[in-house]
């Protein structure tokens, strides 16, 4: 789906919106991946974490086409 | 907890980098050079029709928004005036009937006189009594002629009299609706002056407005899916033509023939939209069409592609 989301009149690239979930999954997930001390597995960890919200915005916007 | 060794965390962040690499080129492929656009029109033709003839308006039979069809009857100029005119017209024929069938026995009357002038000897007749006799039968047939043509031109006027009375109804000329129309009866319409227009619903089509940049991926008749920003089914379609120019906006039309081109160039530049024509396969039951609305294009190319839009493709 390529649409709009319409947030009251002003409508947004749905990009925007799969950022921002992404940015809160990967949040979400670094607090889990810090408490499990999974960590110490990554060398540079600002680096690790940008990649991931990446990763997270490819995924989500992956299932939003398909499934939304 | 200790930390892992150099070489296995160098390692899981490398795989990470490529992977979200790899990842974020496609989420780049897709968003910036797969032929889509949020920047699409939906559009129709409208016919801006004016009345053939000048004159008040005495009835009005449609109404804003009405659904017409071709040749329904929109509204009626006072047909006074050319009821009138259509009278004259005829007097005027039957003038010009009588006209003939004078110029009729006139010639022939001569043409028996000049027959007779001929018979007689010449004691009886003097040439040039002969002369004239003919001259004037010629003469008369010159006058028939004459008073033919004239007849000819009053049916003429007739039938612009009666075309003119026809014209006093003025018709639709397509399927569509009425818009943004507002008259009264009473209303004063010029010749030739646009008062009504109708939106050619047969005429609905889509222009996308895709970035210059984009155009290398479409071909005419390529599929292409169009969504309306009120949401609803995907509309399926096909391209139905690329524009073959726009408007120059750097440069201004001068009265001196000589180019006026804006001297500010700006550094970051923006790719220039050019209008796609989308005709529309199958408009879904039920969906209302409005031209104007804004709409999102996504263009299928077609198998001719190069290798930018296979990747755009295989992307999410």
């Amino acid at each position: 789906m390529i649409g709009e989301v319409d947030i009251y009149g002003v409508l947004f690239p749905p990009l925007l919106i799969w950022i921002g979930i992404a940015l809160l999954i990967s949040a979400v997930l670094r607090r889990g991946l810090a408490a499990l001390g999974l960590y110490r597995f990554i060398w540079h960890r600002p680096l690790f974490d940008l990649c991931l919200l990446v990763m997270l915005t490819g995924l989500v916007n992956f299932l939003a086409n398909h499934y939304f | 907890m200790k930390p892992a060794s150099f070489i296995y965390r160098f390692l899981v962040t490398l795989a990470a980098v490529a992977l979200a690499s790899v990842i974020g080129w496609q989420l780049w492929v897709y968003y910036m050079e797969s032929p889509w656009t949020r920047d699409g029109r939906v559009r129709a033709d409208v016919v801006s029709l004016a009345p053939d003839v000048t004159g008040p308006v005495v009835q009005v039979f449609v109404h804003d928004n009405e659904t017409v069809q071709t040749g329904e009857p929109l509204f009626q100029i006072d047909p006074a005036r050319f009821t009138l005119a259509l009278a004259q017209a005829k007097a005027a024929l039957a003038q010009a009937e009588a006209t003939v069938a004078k110029a009729h026995a006139t010639m022939l009357n001569a043409q028996s006189n000049a027959q007779r002038y001929a018979a007689l000897s010449n004691n009886a007749a003097s040439a040039v009594s002969r002369d004239d006799a003919t001259t004037t039968a010629r003469e008369a047939q010159a006058s028939y002629a004459a008073a033919q043509a004239s007849l000819a031109a009053a049916q003429a006027d007739l039938g612009v009299a009666e075309l003119n009375l026809d014209r006093t109804t003025v018709r639709a000329t397509v399927n569509g609706n009425v818009t943004n129309f507002s008259m009264k009866p009473g209303d004063y319409v010029a010749a030739g002056t646009p008062v009504i227009a109708i939106v050619d619903t047969d005429s609905l089509y889509v222009d996308g407005y895709l970035e210059e940049t984009k155009l290398r991926n479409i071909n005419v008749g390529d599929k292409a899916t169009v969504e309306l920003m009120q949401g609803g089914p995907p509309i399926q379609g096909h391209v139905a033509g690329i524009a073959a120019g726009i408007a120059d906006s750097e440069r201004i039309a001068t009265s001196t023939l000589l180019a006026d081109v804006n001297p500010t160039f700006t550094w970051v530049r923006l790719a220039a939209r050019i209008p796609v024509r989308i005709a529309l396969d199958k408009v879904p039951e039920g969906e209302k069409l409005v031209a104007g609305m804004t709409c999102t294009v996504s263009i299928q190319p077609g198998p001719r592609q190069n290798a930018t839009a296979a990747t755009a493709d295989a992307s999410p």
